[in-house]
């Protein structure tokens, strides 16, 4: 295998050498329209002293060849600032990119800005974030790469602002799930958990990135249902010429692999693609009825011979994590000057971790007889060892056809992702039961989300003034849980030898049981934007129309079994679950004797839930000053949410319209300008947004989740949030990326909905609207190169600091809760934190990155103050998520003869922190909800581009 | 609109052809039970009567609402169908309803599975034993006098119903509430499962007031428990469980009612014959229990002749247990249920014991346990930090000398069960 890989290395390293030795140069790249963050059309590009020039296409666009020389390049359109940009320096054979922002000059004078090359490195994220009318941050592939983050989830929270809870969900502002909103390109996709509504970031590589935005104030043309922001993922464009990559990747952590005691479950011969070839499905059909053993022996003797027989988590050897990546993409003109063009990219990771000291799911209590002990007394304890293999695939084609007015693109994603998870617990129970339990739990879930975006962009009148794009982006996700698999023993301990026996007791431990989820989710969103561009108050003006509608359906199902027994001595198992359903021990009617299926899940298990969201927007961007900008807008949204389902009692809703309302959302935008080369800038922004009920939280849903035990009771009196916004911020902007910006934020909730447990019933759970709640904080963003350090010209500090206060009201019943196990001299605060808000998040690191030398590398921290991980119900302490201290350091180099390969080395976790979330009360000593080490990790990575 | 969603679900179908490939074939179920005349279902909110010439089946959650009298005559049969949790075949008499359900020694009125044989006028089927457990829910009442809830609430939703029904909540403030009469009534195969490791009681009284009246009550085969108590007043007499798969009687939340004369039969894999909890509230309320006879079993696993818990507060009186094994034992759990004890909230009084082999003296199996405070989830057993027992000078064990004796014979007086399932079945 290992020369195998030799070989390989060694013919891409012959082929790279291969590459095209022309001896003319090419610049290429975008000329940007600074005032309406769009780019600029048709804009004249000239090499100063020369006759040779282009025009920018409609994309803002423009390629010339040149033979290898000193030149300046000038850029210039009309009302508009001329640039030049001087020391453009080619080589033979050599392309570089020269991406230009033209700012309007708003006087009649032309004013001529001159600057180096070296100086004009402003990415293109940073230019788009300077010029955007909404307040945004962005993330570059370059600066995704200079923290080593291999997924979105973890690459995003370098975003100031921005956290991620369990490794996969955003929170923006301290805002979660219901306040934050992911999009693909722009456009919705479905979530895929069925408690929520946006999707793991996690499940996307950087591969398929273009770059990632992060929209935390709204406009007119945005869709009014996020508050604290939307994270938008921007698949990669074209490229300008033909590009083709190849990387490889391992990585080693010495707590997690090459473990021989590594644990795992049988394996489908597809598990390493990311799906299952079967072996996991459910053998019994939906409508199969399965009597009682009393009523039909043969029948459910003969279904329970239909389960595969593996119950038991496996040992195993663990092996390293591995990624793959392979793109390619290039453009071809068509024609004059049509021009086709594509990338494709296919991604491949698979990753192993490994805990022998798990600690989950435990539960504290307070002293409810005694409310002078502050100790938190051990309900449940359970600790043990956990695997975990996740593979993920991607695959990314994009295409695109491009006129002289026109663009059309569509844009093919899927992502198929397999995970399976195997642990063995031992649970010790004191207060509700009184036991000690083995179990085995075995789980296996495979996603998948496919999304097809098929876009076009026209230009009209003289100067492409008037600009219209639409985009349909239907997108279809799957979330099944396959075979949840949980053996449950009662070990029983013999007090004089210590020896252990185990036994299946039903009320004490539960019934050995299985399950099967599915959560199917298709969103089919369009939109219409209609851009024009015009004079008002004798200055550059834009107006935008436009429209979307999106329609959204879920559908979520649990087939749930149990294996109990009949006149059977379960001591005889002697704890193996795999012992349970061997052929000998299954129900067997003649002897009236044996272990057989139940079906254990109900009609009111499922449901079919649409929404839909009809908008239309106007909003007029103009200057009434040369230094200030005011873009007005507002828009209308018609929700409309359907449900089909049913009631534990049976009563049913079908395609019932549960909830119709129509609003109108008003934003207003103002940007000063503080400098006439528009490098300082004070925003601010008012916006009203909204946040809906989900598909199942306004409706009669009684459903039971097997995962957490919990009923979840939908609440049909449940109505919107409205949420009003403001925000401030004053930024700047200096050369070659440098940036530093503060940024004050308050944000008004009426009727926010929050999920609150039932104090009556304990494990239940409803959404409710909680009377007001209020966030407010601050943003500090730095980036700075240390070029005054003599030698630390190529060192630039990042750092962002986020400091964020929430204040929610309780619902009654949790303030009951919370006012009867109040310890004494406890008093109760009138507002708690929002669950998943950190009081503060920073980030902070040196990137080290040079041209030069090819080396390239970056020492980061990152972390997220304690945050309510779960609300505490009446004796149950809250939980709070410790903060996980981690530093990061990565080493890149570039080289080969024309720097083409890349060889980095990461390593995660330095400070070697475990993530850690405890019951915390007052006087109490914080207890433990779950602990459990990521080690520290070693990443190697190559890749090579051609 | 319909076009727009065509053309995406058209690009969907293109681009993904992966779906769930559940589900094999259908195999033909035959289970013909008995024919059955009349099905209950859902709500009853109007006074409604089950008359004996016919078998009725019990299909779901059927709750006879506040303000209906359901009347159930002597010797009729009512079989439920299987299912768990939401799915549970149970009758909920709700708060405010009532149920008039009084049979005869001759002619009981049993509750059963639709898988048992019974007949119209018979009082056993031939072909399911006391080990067909869980087949169907239970049969639920729940009234409005004081139960001792967590953060004194007055009210509480019964397990295993969602909140969204309120149809499942018990309590209240009048202790002598009336939900009617229960009397020669046996509940036999029950026990569904209703959530994760939580099955239904045979009988659930949830804070049943002493207006009602419950006497002659026969649980055979039920997986939970066989009668548990959560708090109520109401007097109970003549009670029997028999084969139960956890706890025979079990109180909760400060019952402070009576229960005279009663039995229970472990069967081969019960827990314990008595599971006492204390209040959950500051609401105190002391049990007695009078004239009680427990059988033990060598075959379970558990077995345990009591275990009283979380504060137990009561009276236990007039006992005879016999059939145990030598490791059985009466326990007082931790310092808090001790402490009662000291306190003299909680009192034993004439316990008779047919010493199984190896107990040396009757006073030997009332023990005192402690609860671990420290280190206790770490997996490590050797570091584990315990209570100290505070019954000391005599001990716990050496004060039950004064109400323990050795013997053959006391307790309940069992003649009273001999028109029960169990009797019948040689389980006395």
């Amino acid at each position: 295998m290992k020369s195998r890989i030799l070989q390989f290395l060694v013919f891409v390293a012959i082929v790279s050498i291969q590459t095209s030795f022309a001896q003319d140069a090419v610049v290429r790249g975008k000329v940007v329209d600074g005032d309406f963050n769009d780019v600029l059309a048709f804009a004249n590009i000239v090499v100063k002293g020369t006759t040779t020039g282009t025009t920018s296409d409609f994309e803002g666009n423009y390629e010339l060849t040149l033979a290898p020389g000193s030149y300046t390049l000038s850029f210039s359109f009309v009302g508009y600032q001329t640039k030049e940009i001087t020391d453009v320096n080619l080589s033979p054979g050599q392309e570089i990119t020269v991406d230009v922002t033209l700012n309007s000059s708003g006087v009649l004078d032309e004013i001529l800005i001159t600057t180096t090359l070296s100086k004009n490195s402003e990415s293109a994220v940073l230019s788009f974030q300077k010029n955007s009318v909404a307040l945004l941050d962005g993330l570059s592939l370059e600066s995704i790469k200079a923290t080593g983050a291999s997924n979105i989830a973890s690459a995003v929270k370098s975003v100031p602002g921005v956290s991620v809870q369990g490794g996969k969900y955003v929170y923006v502002r301290g805002l979660g799930d219901r306040y934050t909103k992911s999009t693909l390109n722009g456009m919705d996709i479905p979530g895929l958990d069925p408690d929520r509504n946006t999707i793991q970031l996690d499940l996307f590589p950087t591969k398929i990135l273009e770059n990632i935005l992060v929209v935390k104030s709204a406009t007119a043309d945005q869709p009014a249902d996020f508050t604290g922001g939307v994270v938008d993922i921007v698949t990669k464009d074209i490229p300008g010429k033909a590009e083709y990559s190849l990387s490889l990747g391992l990585g080693y952590n010495s707590d997690f692999h090459f473990k021989s005691d590594y644990i795992t479950q049988p394996n489908s011969g597809t598990d390493m693609f990311g799906f299952d070839d079967g072996l996991r499905s459910n053998p019994i059909a939906a409508a199969q009825q399965i009597p009682l053993p009393q009523q039909n022996g043969e029948v459910v003797s003969t279904l329970t011979r239909l389960f595969e027989k593996d119950l038991a988590a496996q040992r195993d050897q663990s092996l390293m994590d591995m990624n793959l990546s392979v793109t390619a993409g290039n453009q071809f003109t068509v024609g004059d000057d049509n021009k086709l063009g594509f990338f494709a990219s296919v991604s491949y990771r698979n990753e192993t971790k490994y805990y022998d000291e798990y600690v989950n799911g435990q539960i504290f209590r307070k002293d409810e007889a005694d409310k002078s002990n502050f100790n938190l007394l051990l309900d449940r304890g359970q600790s043990g060892q956990l695997g975990n293999n996740n593979v993920l695939i991607s695959g990314l084609l994009g295409t695109t056809f491009k006129t002289e007015r026109s663009k059309y693109s569509l844009n093919l994603l899927h992502i198929q992702n397999g995970e399976t998870e195997n642990s063995i617990f031992r649970q010790v129970n004191g207060i509700i039961s009184s036991n000690q339990v083995k179990k085995d739990n075995l789980t296996y879930v495979q996603r998948a989300v496919s999304n097809a975006l098929l876009s076009g962009k026209h230009s009209f009148l003289e100067d492409g003034r008037l600009e219209v794009e639409w985009k349909l982006s239907p997108s279809y996700a799957t979330i099944y849980d396959k075979d949840f698999r949980v053996t449950p023993f009662r070990v029983l301990t013999d007090p004089e030898t210590g020896e252990e026996s185990f036994v299946i007791e039903p009320s004490e431990s539960g019934d050995a049981g299985r399950f099967w989820r599915d959560l199917e989710e298709y969103n089919l969103p369009g939109k219409i934007d209609v851009t024009l561009d015009h004079k008002l108050f004798g200055r550059e003006a834009e107006t935008k129309i436009g429209g979307a509608y999106t329609f959204k359906n879920r559908v979520f199902d649990v087939t749930r079994f149990s294996f109990p027994f009949l006149n059977f001595q379960s001591v005889n198992l002697g704890g193996n679950p795999d012992n349970l359903l061997l052929d000998p021990n299954i129900y067997d009617s003649s002897t009236n004797s044996g272990v057989f299926v139940r079906k254990d899940s109900s009609d009111s298990d499922k449901f079919d839930s649409d929404t839909s969201v009809m908008a239309g927007y106007f909003s007029e961007s103009f200057k009434v000053q040369d230094w200030m900008r005011i873009i007005l807008g507002v828009r209308f949204e018609k929700f409309d949410l359907v449900y089909t389902g049913e009631r534990q009692d049976g009563s049913r809703f079908d395609d019932t319209k549960i909830l119709d309302k129509s609003d109108f959302f008003p934003s207003a935008n103002l940007i000063f300008d503080l400098d006439s080369e528009t490098t300082a800038k004070i925003r601010t922004s008012y916006s009203r947004t909204t946040a809906r009920p989900s598909f199942k939280e306004a409706s009669l849903a009684e459903i039971f989740d097997p995962i957490s035990s919990n009923t979840f009771i939908g609440n049909l009196e449940l109505q919107p949030t409205y949420i009003d916004n403001i925000d401030v911020r004053f930024e700047k902007y200096g050369e070659g990326g440098d940036f530093f910006a503060i940024s004050g934020f308050y944000k008004s909730f009426d009727d926010p909905i929050e999920l609150s447990f039932i104090r009556r019933a304990y494990g239940q759970y409803t959404p409710l609207n909680l009377g007001d709640a209020e966030v407010f904080g601050g943003e500090l963003e730095l980036r700075k190169r240390l070029d005054f350090i003599p030698g630390m010209e190529d060192v630039r500090l990042i750092t962002n600091i986020s400091i964020i206060e929430s204040q929610q009201n309780y619902s009654d019943d949790e303030r009951e809760g919370r006012l009867d196990n109040l310890r004494e001299g406890e008093t109760l605060d009138d507002t708690r934190q929002l669950q998943g808000q950190s009081p503060y998040l920073i980030n902070a690191g040196f990137s080290y990155d040079s041209e030069e030398n090819g080396w390239q590398g970056g020492l980061f921290y990152n972390v997220q103050g304690k945050t309510l991980q779960i609300v505490g119900a009446g004796d149950v302490a809250d939980v709070y998520t410790l903060p996980f201290h981690n530093v990061k350091f990565n080493l890149s180099k570039t080289f080969g003869e024309s720097k083409n390969s890349t060889l980095s080395l990461s390593f995660d976790n330095i400070l070697d922190d475990d993530v850690e979330s405890v019951y915390q009360s007052f006087g109490a000593e914080d207890q433990l909800f779950s602990k459990w080490n990521p080690g520290q990790s070693i990443s190697l990575g190559y890749s090579l581009n051609f | 609109m319909k076009k727009f969603q065509l053309l995406s679900l058209l690009l969907i179908v293109l681009l993904s052809a992966c779906n769930n490939d559940d589900g094999g074939t259908i195999i033909p179920v035959d289970d013909d039970p008995d024919p059955v005349n009349n099905v209950l279902t859902g709500e009853i909110t109007s006074d409604f009567t089950l008359t004996s010439d016919i078998i009725w089946e019990l299909s779901g959650r059927v709750t006879v609402t506040s303000g209906a009298t359901l009347t159930i005559e002597p010797g009729t049969i009512i079989k439920a169908l299987p299912g768990t949790g939401a799915n549970a075949s149970t009758l909920i008499i709700a708060r405010g309803a009532k149920i008039n359900a009084v049979g005869t020694a001759a002619e009981p009125i049993i509750f059963t599975s639709i898988a048992d044989n019974i007949g119209v006028g018979q009082t056993a089927g031939s072909n399911l034993t006391e080990n067909d457990r869980g087949l169907w829910g239970g049969l639920l009442v729940l009234g409005k006098a004081r139960a001792s809830l967590s953060g004194d609430a007055v009210e509480n939703q019964i397990e295993g119903i969602p909140a969204s029904d309120s149809n499942g909540l018990y309590g209240g403030t009048n202790d002598a509430d009336n939900s009617g009469m229960l009397s020669f009534i046996s509940i036999r195969h029950g026990g569904a499962l209703i959530g994760e490791g939580n099955e239904i009681n045979g009988l659930t009284l949830g804070a049943v007031g002493s207006g009602t009246m419950i006497s002659n009550i026969e649980v055979v085969a039920n997986v939970d428990d066989g009668i548990e108590w959560f708090g109520g007043a109401v007097n109970c007499s003549n009670l029997l469980v028999w084969a139960q798969g956890d706890d025979g009687l079990d109180i909760d939340e400060a019952y402070s009612g009576t229960i005279n004369n009663a039995a229970v039969v472990l069967g081969d894999i019960s827990d314990h014959g008595l599971e006492i909890d204390g209040p959950a509230g500051s609401l105190e309320g002391q049990f007695t229990i009078n004239n009680l006879t427990m059988f033990g079993n060598m075959n379970t696993e558990g077995g345990e002749y009591a275990d009283y818990r979380d504060n137990a507060m009561g009276n236990t009186q007039n006992v005879y247990a016999t059939g145990f094994k030598a490791s059985s034992d009466v326990e007082l759990d931790n310092n808090g249920v001790a402490q009662q004890f000291l306190d003299g909230k909680l009192t034993f009084s004439n316990w008779v014991i047919n010493l199984p082999d190896g107990v040396g003296a009757a006073n030997e199996i009332f023990v005192e346990k402690v609860a671990c405070i420290a280190n206790c989830d770490d997996g490590d057993p050797n570091n584990d930090v315990f209570e100290d027992k505070i019954i000391v000078n005599p001990s716990f064990t050496e004060r039950a000398a004064n109400w323990a004796s050795a013997g053959t014979s006391g307790g309940a007086d069992l003649s009273a069960f001999s028109w029960t399932y169990a009797s019948s079945k040689g389980a006395l």
